[in-house]
């Protein structure tokens, strides 16, 4: 069955990319009306311990009028170590989402409706947030019916689906609405409820609600969303029915701005809160984590990953424009564990003391010196509970624009890390040398070395360093190599970490969309 | 393994090849969406095209590329606003940093629409992969040029065509 799926998309791929070249004579070329695109290709071969590993995705969708409809099929080959990203598929090439799509009316009234796999975020993701991130492969997509109304400054969502789980089976069902009000120009209302039914009999549906509120005054602007969650049996075996609920969570953020200053300040509250299948290795909540999202290499070397169940905190971030060429920008942020008294605790019989999972600051300047130099400097702290390292982060980036096409960047990263369990200090360096020219070519050289001292007196070095290549071909392809060695560490996007293994060796990676 | 291998490399041959074209221009009908402005209200996609090229501009606030662009987009969207060409910002904050737009767009002084895209579903049908991400479309709703990342000097490419498409 497998091998005739491949021969399918190989001859549709064919023929459209036939019909497509045959068109190109003109300068001018079209894909059948309503369809599009898009492939994404990884190959890497480690030279160490010689591990190949190719993934693709390839999308197609397809247009028309008010119908819609499209497919994703993915080639892992062999698939990502990590068994809560590979769910059980050593080697797998399969039509992993497909959908058909009706949509009627407009933004004032109207409904879409959608079946087939999908995905859905709910308010700040407290309850729901189904979705895809390549970059740390997650993607817990539902299989099953969504559909969407728009009505006089309503909108009503319901859903109903399942999602795979670490063996790639979808078992549990899970039932969504939720229901916003947009009417008022000051205020917008907004209430979800879940549940998930598992696919086993004689266990409890785990069920969750929120309210949530999103004011906008003057220059303020605020949201918030308390969320309570049950669990019959959880009620009556742990709680012996003296709580109604197992668990509560609150978000809230408040924005103010006025001419060149922000200020954003949020706060989270997650008790006993995480959304899982009954087996527990599907999450479909992702709330807020409130850790800063950094784009420099060293500063997402210790993430701290997000506890949807064991969460307080809050973060601030200040914004303020000197001028058009100067800007400041501070943050700072902390994440604590419960309590003994919260239902997390309770429910897992625990008493631990209230303990630090991260507290971070970063300060960053940024000043055009003129038209053809930038300066950016930053300074990192924070404390990870789960490495249980400090560490202390100086950045500083220069652009140099030689002309309106041609620029240079260099960025010196350090960072010193001190292992708070065993006492060790040691540091990390980055240099990262690029080269871009517009619009086609890039090429960076990217260099890390780490300096220990295990004993007093003995120095251990280790060096990393690659050199990456980026072109793009015509105006859909983006080509990328990657020849070196390259140090292991996560990618982290809001909490939500993949561990990436030390590389040596070549990395291609091409993304087409026509 | 060998039938993958082919496959693979047929798909990279294929798209290659007719991707080398420099003047290639898609011929895509651009997929209609509504998303949330900054205000609450629903922006659709159909009811902006017709009056001139609307360039989309899919950014976020971690991504320090796209500020930069955004800073030259901005120039060109004050330049050709008045002579029928719109730009929709598309925010692919997810609910972690979408607090952080408003106050951003605010205190950048920004007055072109910005939407919110917070599950990322209109950057899927777009193929907005990563970002910045940037779709040119043309009076007619065809999808005339589409670019990923940003390069000082990117932007000179973006404003011919804009030029272009606004003098058809």
């Amino acid at each position: 069955m497998k091998i005739s799926i491949y021969r399918l998309i190989l001859l549709f791929i064919l023929f459209t990319s036939t019909k497509i070249f045959s068109q190109a004579d003109n300068r001018w070329f079209l894909l059948p009306d309503g369809l599009g695109l898009q492939n994404q290709l990884e190959y890497s071969y480690n030279v160490e311990n010689k591990i190949e590993i190719l993934e693709n995705w390839l999308t197609i969708d397809y247009n028309k009028n008010i119908f819609s409809a499209g497919l994703r099929f993915e080639v892992f080959q062999p698939n990502d170590p990590d068994p809560s990203i590979s769910r059980g598929k050593v080697k797998y090439a399969d039509i992993a989402y497909k959908y058909f799509a009706v949509d009627i009316g407009d933004v004032e009234e109207g409904i879409n409706i959608n079946v087939g796999n999908f995905y859905k975020l709910f308010g700040r993701g407290l309850i729901l947030k189904s979705y895809e991130d390549r970059n740390i492969r997650v993607d817990n997509n539902l299989l099953g019916v969504k559909v969407e109304a728009n009505y006089l400054g309503f909108t009503l969502s319901a859903l109903s689906g399942s999602a795979a789980n670490s063996i790639n089976e979808r078992q549990d069902i899970l039932h969504a609405a939720d229901l916003q009000y947009r009417g008022f120009d000051f205020i917008k209302l907004g209430t979800t409820f879940a549940s998930n039914q598992p696919a086993v009999d004689g266990v409890a549906r785990t069920s969750l609600a929120s309210l949530r509120i999103q004011p906008s005054v003057w220059n303020f602007d605020g949201y918030a969303e308390y969320g309570i969650k049950s669990n019959k049996n959880i009620q009556s075996q742990i709680f012996n029915d003296d709580e109604w609920k197992i668990g509560e969570s609150f978000y809230g953020s408040l924005n103010f701005y006025y001419d060149a200053f922000s200020i954003v300040g949020e706060y989270k509250y997650y008790d006993n809160y995480a959304f899982t299948s009954s087996d527990g290795t599907i999450y479909y909540n992702t709330p807020p984590s409130l850790r800063k999202e950094y784009t420099y290499v060293l500063l997402n070397r210790h993430p701290s990953p997000l506890d949807q169940s064991n969460e307080e905190g809050y973060a601030l971030e200040v914004n303020y424009n000197f001028s058009d060429e100067t800007s400041v920008i501070a943050n700072y942020g902390i994440t604590q564990t419960l309590p003994t008294s919260s239902y997390y605790q309770r429910v897992n019989n625990s008493s631990n003391l209230i303990s630090t999972q991260l507290e971070e600051i970063f300060l960053q300047a940024t000043h055009n010196w003129n038209e053809s130099f930038t300066t950016i400097a930053a300074l990192g702290y924070n404390e990870e509970l789960s490495t249980n390292t400090k560490n202390i982060t100086p950045i500083l980036e220069n652009k140099f624009y030689f002309d309106n096409i041609n620029t240079i960047k260099l960025v010196l990263e350090h960072q010193q890390t001190e292992n708070l369990s065993t006492d060790e200090k040691y540091y990390d360096d980055v240099i990262n040398i690029e080269y871009l020219r517009s619009p086609n070519f890039s090429v960076a050289i990217v260099a890390e070395l780490q300096t220990k001292e295990p004993v007093a007196g003995n120095v251990v070095r280790k060096f990393w360093s690659f050199i990456q290549f980026g072109y793009k071909l015509g105006n859909h392809t983006d080509l990328s190599l990657l020849v070196g060695t390259r140090q292991a560490g996560n990618i982290c996007i809001g909490g939500i970490c993949r561990y990436e293994p030390a590389f040596q060796g070549v990395e291609i990676k091409m993304l087409t969309r026509l | 393994m060998k039938l993958l291998l082919l496959f693979t490399f047929l798909l990279f041959v294929s798209f290659s090849i007719i991707a080398q074209n420099e003047e290639d221009i898609t011929g895509r009908k651009a997929p209609n969406f509504k998303l949330v402005n900054l205000d609450g209200k629903y922006v659709e996609l159909d009811k902006e095209v017709g009056n001139g090229p609307v360039l989309l501009s899919f950014w976020a606030t971690w991504c320090k590329p796209c500020l930069e662009e955004m800073v030259e987009y901005n120039k060109i969207y004050e330049q050709y606003k008045d002579k029928g060409f719109s730009l929709l910002a598309i925010s692919t904050d997810t609910e972690k940093s979408v607090a952080k737009v408003k106050p951003y767009i605010k205190s950048k002084g920004y007055t072109f629409p910005v939407l919110f895209d917070t599950n990322s579903e209109v950057a899927r049908k777009y193929y907005a992969q990563q970002m910045p991400y940037t779709i040119l479309i043309d009076k007619s709703g065809n999808i005339v040029y589409s670019h990923l990342g940003y390069m000082k000097g990117d932007e000179q490419k973006v404003e011919k065509l804009i030029t272009e498409l606004l003098e058809k």
